[in-house]
């Protein structure tokens, strides 16, 4: 069930009647209702690996509370190891075995060694790489102490499995999340409401803008040797903007379902391509993901502290592994060490915390310097697309090589007007509303019904327009 | 909660109310169409004695209006080019829901390609989108999954962005409909270089099950209704797929297949054709000419 459907247009009224008006009463009842609707929603897209997600919350479960009740601390390294490497097996197994066996197997031809290792014919499951970082911070919580470990099975079940979040994110923290499961949720209208702007907004980032970039940059990347230079500029902006509508637009969609049942969720985007350098990109962008790696992998790995040396690997380790989240990939790869590349001289020259409020707070426009720097860190992250959208390492360095050719300075043959105009109109509505957690929070909320309503109803109108009668994937569910 | 719903209500009533504003581009949508051939079935102005269906081979290649003048009898062409079986299919049954049932059918075979996959030939749905405020035509859009169950209630739903001109469509320069639906042409493609298809080997295990049921449902509905079909294979500047017309006749009683007259120097001068697939008018004469004379023999009109 894609969160683009009418499917789910009529999944989330359902449960908002009966979650508030029968049982309104008790969270409990309403915890074990979420989580039925959860699994059903999983359910609805592979009924298969329902058990997988029961196995991997059991387990995490069991361990946090034998942790806990553990005395000795080798019993409780054991149960915390156990936890850990039954699920980092589990994401090693489906997402990462036939990268290293095929990655293996071309190593050793190198050498001489014709080997023919198992490639694992099976799909991926869907948001498996998303629950298990749920259950792994959880773990390392209870483990570390930072958190006592949650008693109500059922608390913790939909904490791991609240649909809203299961299938690209945002990667919550049980210090977040299960404290709102726990206590009595009351119906608040603005929080209601600011739902439905940010599911709005949301369905529009993602039909209308990253669905139309979409068909552009497909069909640049698929066609890449032939086109010009400029055409392959364009490809690699649409793709920006593609991947940009898609994800954070599927995050408002998730964030704004759940304030209707009164549950908020972290936030995941924050108006990323108003950034000023890498390292405001990065606190903007998959919010969610890059914390966990700073809290759970940095921070403990020493962070910005210690000797140079130091501080470039672990900036390089951090950015290495979020390339490798994305996928079995080098492309992957190519795109995190890309990111650390740009990031490492920030962090040297101690500017990495340079840009921390959003841009022009005060001010309505971007002075020219600013607007120079959004540019510059914009077109640096839409090079690194390059090779996260790109099939190929050699695929990515021809579209690079492509584009910065002679024929850069032609007229592209693909330039969408009505598309550019949406962009445009995309940015705009964002810039007015960078101060917010999302563009239209609390928009006109005290003003003028009509404006709101009419806004409303134009974004509407756009959303029908350009919806597309097959359905379109969020980029993210793959990862 | 009360005061949420209630906005909420009230906001989607609103927003019924705004979208039935964009029930101006659906009525307006048919007005700016210049083949309006779909539109008169659905109103009920296609009452023919002989329907000619297929893709171009049969809009461009069959001439309606000499078969009505040679048989006496009234003559229509509904083929569609770059259309597939199906949609064929589509267009008789909305011929027999909304006019009097046609005597005669002449089916134009797209040797070698009437049911394999053929990026050229497909089920047009683009003829149906200026149609959406047909309620016949949206629920076969539904039915398709073109469109949602949304659109029995939204405008905006039933509607496809290219609804929104409110300029004509113009007419492409090789599409221009006589009165009686054929398209013939007077020009030779400037890209036709006059080469010869290559001669495939014919595989049935490539066939479209989905055009085979349409072929087989389109039969039996011409059989309900006693309507007799012709099936005709038109020239080609390309070869003659053998292999495939084995298959075909395997389908179809012999007796109702009209293949051209494959003698005829006419279809092996380069100059009689538009390209590979289509004939110029004056080898076009010839061919329907060849059809009335098939037609008269066989009695099928009597």
């Amino acid at each position: 069930m894609l969160f683009n459907t009418l499917m789910y247009a009529l999944f989330v009224p359902v449960v908002f009647v009966v979650y508030w008006y029968v049982l309104g009463k008790s969270s409990k009842a309403q915890n074990i209702f979420l989580l039925l609707c959860s699994y059903y929603f999983y359910s609805c897209w592979d009924v298969r690996f329902l058990g997988l997600l029961l196995f991997s919350t059991a387990l995490d479960y069991v361990s946090a509370l034998q942790m806990q009740n553990s005395k000795s601390e080798h019993i409780r390294k054991i149960w915390f190891w156990t936890s850990i490497g039954i699920n980092i097996s589990f994401l090693g197994i489906f997402k990462y075995y036939n990268f290293f066996a095929v990655s293996m197997q071309s190593a050793l031809q190198v050498l001489g060694l014709d080997i023919d290792l198992y490639v694992l014919e099976i799909i991926l499951p869907v948001g498996i790489s998303f629950y298990t970082f749920h259950g792994l911070s959880y773990v390392i919580d209870v483990y570390k102490k930072r958190l006592v470990p949650e008693q109500d099975p059922i608390a913790y079940a939909l904490f791991v499995s609240y649909f809203p979040l299961l299938v690209a994110g945002p990667i919550e923290r049980a210090t977040h999340l299960l404290p709102q499961l726990k206590k009595n949720r009351t119906f608040s209208y603005q929080q209601a409401v600011n739902g439905l702007y940010q599911i709005v907004w949301g369905l529009f980032k993602k039909i209308v803008i990253a669905d139309q970039c979409a068909l552009y940059a497909n069909a640049i990347f698929n066609n890449a040797p032939q086109e010009s230079g400029s055409t392959l500029f364009m490809g690699a902006l649409f793709f920006a903007f593609q991947i940009y509508g898609d994800f954070s637009g599927y995050s408002d969609i998730a964030l704004g379902t759940s304030k209707l049942f009164g549950i908020e969720l972290l936030q995941n985007f924050s108006f990323p391509y108003f950034s000023r350098d890498i390292a405001e990109f990065w606190r903007r962008w998959h919010i969610s993901l890059s914390s966990w790696f700073k809290d759970y992998v940095y921070i403990p790995l020493g962070g910005s502290a210690g000797s140079r040396f130091l501080k470039i690997r672990n900036v390089c380790i951090i950015f290495l592994l979020s390339g490798f989240w994305h996928g079995a990939n080098w492309t992957f790869i190519v795109w995190g060490l890309l990111h650390a590349l740009y990031f490492v001289p920030l962090l040297l020259a101690q500017k990495n915390r340079k840009h921390i409020e959003i841009v022009a707070f005060s001010n309505t426009w971007p002075s020219g310097k600013e607007v120079c720097q959004m540019g510059t860190t914009f077109l640096m992250t839409t090079l690194a697309w390059i090779f996260f959208r790109a099939n190929s390492l050699s695929a990515a360095i021809d579209y690079i090589s492509g584009i910065f050719s002679i024929s850069l300075f032609t007229i592209p043959s693909v330039r969408p007007t009505n598309v550019l105009v949406l962009i445009l109109f995309c940015i705009t509505v964002e810039w007015f509303g960078r101060r917010n957690a999302f563009a239209l929070e609390n928009f006109n909320l005290q003003g003028n019904r009509v404006v709101r309503w009419f806004f409303v109803s134009f974004i509407l109108i756009l959303i029908f327009v350009f919806s597309s009668p097959v359905e379109q994937q969020f980029i993210y569910f793959q990862f | 909660m009360r005061r949420f719903i209630l906005h909420s209500v009230l906001f989607l009533a609103t927003f019924f109310v705004v979208d039935k504003m964009f029930y101006f581009f659906l009525h307006h949508a048919p007005t700016l169409e210049y083949d309006t051939r779909l539109e008169q079935i659905l109103e009920g102005k296609m009452n023919k004695e002989v329907l000619i269906l297929g893709s171009s081979r049969g809009a461009n290649n069959i001439l309606a209006g000499q078969i009505e003048s040679k048989t006496r009898h009234s003559t229509y062409n509904l083929s569609y080019p770059g259309s597939d079986v199906r949609f064929h299919y589509f267009v008789l049954k909305s011929v027999l829901k909304y006019n009097k049932k046609p005597k005669m059918v002449v089916l134009t075979i797209d040797n070698p390609h009437e049911f394999v996959n053929e990026k050229t030939l497909n089920f047009r749905f683009d003829r149906l989108y200026p149609l959406a405020k047909y309620n016949y035509i949206t629920q076969e859009l539904i039915r398709q999954k073109e469109k949602n169950v949304l659109s029995w209630f939204f405008c905006l739903a039933r509607l496809n962005r290219s609804n929104f001109s409110l300029s004509k469509v113009a007419i492409p320069l090789d599409g221009k409909i006589d009165a009686w639906g054929s398209m013939p042409f007077y020009n030779r493609k400037a890209s036709f270089i006059g080469k010869q298809n290559p001669i495939h080997q014919y595989n049935s295990a490539l066939e479209n099950t989905e055009k085979i049921t349409a072929f087989k449902a389109l039969q039996q509905l011409c059989f309900k209704n006693k309507i007799q079909i012709v099936y005709v294979f038109p020239p080609s500047y390309g070869a003659f797929d053998k292999q495939f017309y084995k298959r075909f006749l395997k389908m179809v009683p012999a007796h109702d297949v009209m293949v051209y007259d494959t003698l005829n120097t006419i279809y092996q001068k380069e100059a009689s054709f538009h390209d590979e697939s289509h004939l110029q008018q004056k080898a076009a004469q010839v061919f329907t000419n060849e059809i009335s004379t098939f037609i008269q023999n066989k009695n099928y009109l009597k």
